[in-house]
């Protein structure tokens, strides 16, 4: 799923971003695969219709494709279906619901308001916007228009999506409103100057915060109603947040050689490694609640979610430290002696700097499986992006049975946009640390 | 052996001004159950350059290594400026305040401009303020002529420049000694010239130096002495005019034909 640090120009971005690029043809010509395709014509002559057997094989695979294609347009945007004899769109399923999607079933009345979602959605875009304009090199060349697409085709996908499942006139703009927000952040965050940066990091952080004391309604417990798209986003939120410093301590641990750290830091790493997410879960649904003292509150099934798939994710993110640790060479531990420095000040400003840097690749793909594991919350009982399906389905008499391929698609492509951003910003940061040039 | 007598004497008899900064008495040093060190006896004099050459695998590194604890000796006892090296944390960080090191492949930190990494040391370890210790930092920069490198990062450098600011830093620590582990090795044959230019000004500064090397012009040059080491020995010890003129033992003797 991710890509690795080498350039991302290589990439096929049309065909994933949305299916528009599929007249492009199969690659034929297996002799000649690397056959530069300067021109429509030499396509067709020399690649596509060259003898009879890429003949066929064009006229086979490419009737194929455009039958998919009509298939998924018609899908897309021809999509009614006649249930009890009235016509209705198949995307009823997301724009009747968009709120539980967006929420979950519970959410709403829990004593939150809309308004209060809405700002709450507008700091945490603003957040968003700041820590992608701090991943900005103000210094780098303009952007390939190849790749300004991809970094704003995504999220700009979901405000079309958005746009289109509304009906009223409310959201809508509201939906405008709070892309501005994160937009103009975004802009205001590329001019900071490197001295400031830290510090308007700081800015972002604290605006998550404030961003989740609105969504709550300013208490804390209205997580436990949380649901959809805002569920899938807190957990992984949070447990990319904790996972992160309980895996780099876990990774220096595994390189410590006091006496007892060593074994508990392999032992910890190894038993989570050998369980399945799913098992962990419901360990920390019906499990986890013993270790708790007699007659203390134990926490809800929510975060007890996140303290499973946090300890889970810190496993992964302490073997790619590891490894990154490991990618630092030995002299740069001895320079550092040799200044006289404490072995705490080398592993702080010396070795795990470099480490880090180089592990952004694969910690970056481990967040995004991080985010899609989520969903696996599903299995114990909470309503996620993915587990508020089921209730839509089957709620109010059964009204949108049978809608479920637009359900699925159109959680799936909600996943897919975030995936897709996380993967985006990967790289900037890459190219902004200078992974592989310094 | 009068011979023994007298490589004894001429290696534990400090040279520059006669007192002793290093003291290596009886080291020993193993790998397991290679003897990379045999009975090492040598005393470095205060502002005293004492080069080391030796066929590679002789124990040259290891022993400049021992002395700032980068290894650990089994046996024998280490005082570098009246602090022996013990096991002790503060006493090995004690020391290697004291000396500076150079090492064959620079180890410059490569996510740090050049002035971080020359005011890193000073700022965390003899808490110099900030502005102190960057003023020091360009000063030592302009003494080894490359002030304006200092806010681009080591690769952005060449390697004649990155081993300069390593030296750079290594006297950012004011240290009292200064031990050279190869420093020209890694270099390409055009820059090996300006590093061994700043290590000459620094000689001449009356600077304490320890210097591994290959180079036996600089060698020649520069050093008050020049010890001779073979598998983990040490076999000759004298001045330039001696060793290069008049070697005694039949093993320097082969290695000099070797490489002259």
């Amino acid at each position: 799923m991710t890509d690795g640090p080498k350039d991302d120009q290589g990439t096929p971005l049309g065909l994933r971003a949305g299916g528009g690029a599929g007249d492009e043809g199969t690659p034929i010509a297996p002799d000649l695969p690397e056959l530069p395709v300067s021109n429509i014509k030499e396509l067709f002559t020399d690649n596509l219709f060259k003898d009879a057997k890429n003949t066929v094989l064009t006229l086979v695979f490419g009737s194929a494709l455009l039958y998919a294609l009509y298939r998924g347009l018609t899908f897309v945007f021809l999509n009614t279906k006649v249930i009890d004899g009235v016509e209705r769109s198949g995307w009823e399923v997301v724009s009747d619901r968009l709120q539980i999607y967006m929420l979950g079933p519970n959410f709403l009345g829990t004593g939150v308001t809309l308004s209060s979602v809405w700002i709450g959605i507008a700091v945490l875009l603003a957040a968003a916007g700041i820590a992608f304009g701090l991943l900005s090199d103000p210094d780098a060349p303009p952007m390939r228009p190849r790749t300004r697409v991809a970094m704003i085709g995504a999220p700009g996908l979901g405000i079309v999506l958005i746009l289109s499942m509304t009906d009223t006139i409310t959201p809508k703009l509201l939906t405008v409103a709070v892309a501005a927000v994160a937009f103009v952040a975004f802009r205001l965050a590329t001019r900071v100057p490197d001295a400031q940066r830290g510090r308007v990091g700081l800015l972002a952080l604290v605006l998550l915060l404030v961003a989740f004391g609105f969504m709550t309604g300013w208490d804390p417990s209205n997580v436990n109603d949380f649901g959809g798209l805002l569920l899938t986003i807190t957990v992984s939120l949070v447990c990319i947040a904790a996972c992160f410093p309980i895996g780099i301590v876990m990774a220096l641990a595994r390189r410590s050689s006091f006496p007892l750290i060593r074994p508990i830091a392999v032992a910890y790493i190894e038993f989570i490694r050998g369980v399945p997410l799913i098992t962990l879960l419901f360990i920390g649904q019906f499990a986890l609640g013993f270790l708790f003292p007699p007659n203390t509150d134990t926490p809800g099934p929510i975060p007890r979610a996140m303290i499973m798939i946090t300890l889970f994710s810190a496993a992964y993110v302490a073997e790619i430290v590891r490894g990154g640790l490991q990618s630092v060479p030995n002299g740069q531990t001895e320079a550092g002696q040799a200044v006289g420095l404490s072995p705490l000040t080398i592993t702080r400003r010396i070795v795990l700097p470099q480490a880090l840097r180089n592990s952004i690749p694969p910690l970056i793909g481990q967040f995004i499986s991080l985010l899609k594991d989520t969903s696996l919350v599903v299995i114990i009982g909470l309503q996620d992006l993915l587990g508020v399906i089921a209730p839509i389905l089957g709620g109010e008499q059964f009204r949108f049975q049978g809608f479920s391929p637009e359900a699925y698609a159109f959680v799936g492509f909600v996943y897919w946009i975030i995936c897709f951003t996380m993967s985006r910003a990967s790289q900037r940061l890459e190219t902004r640390l200078g992974v592989g040039t310094r | 052996m009068s011979t023994t007598e007298d490589l004894r004497s001429a290696a534990i008899v400090p040279g520059g001004t006669g007192e002793a900064i290093i003291t290596l008495s009886d080291v020993d040093k193993f790998f397991g159950d290679f003897q990379a060190l045999k009975d090492i006896n040598l005393v470095v004099g205060q502002q005293e350059v004492v080069v080391i050459i030796g066929p590679s695998g002789s124990g040259k590194s290891t022993m400049i290594r021992c002395i700032n604890h980068l290894e650990e000796h089994t046996n024998g006892r280490i005082v570098v400026d009246g602090v022996e090296l013990s096991g002790d944390i503060r006493n090995i960080q004690e020391i290697r305040r004291e000396c500076g090191m150079v090492f064959q492949s620079f180890n410059l930190f490569p996510h740090m401009t050049v002035l971080e990494n020359i005011t890193l040391g000073p700022r965390q370890v003899r808490k110099k303020p900030k502005a102190e210790a960057e003023a020091h930092g360009m000063e030592l920069l302009t003494r080894v002529k490359i002030p304006e490198q200092a806010n681009k990062f080591p690769g952005q450098l060449s390697g004649g420049q990155q081993q300069r600011v390593a030296i750079a830093r290594a006297l950012a620590m004011e240290p009292k000694v200064m031990l050279f582990d190869e420093p020209t090795s890694a270099l390409d044959p055009e820059m090996i010239k300006e590093v061994l230019d700043a290590m000459q000004d620094l000689a001449e500064s009356g600077m304490t130096m320890v210097v591994v090397t290959h180079e036996m012009g600089f060698a020649r040059a520069v050093a008050d002495r020049v010890v001779f080491m073979a598998d983990g020995e040490i076999v000759e010890v004298g001045t330039p005019e001696h060793f290069f003129e008049d070697p005694k033992e039949d093993r320097t003797k082969l290695f000099l034909s070797q490489i002259l």
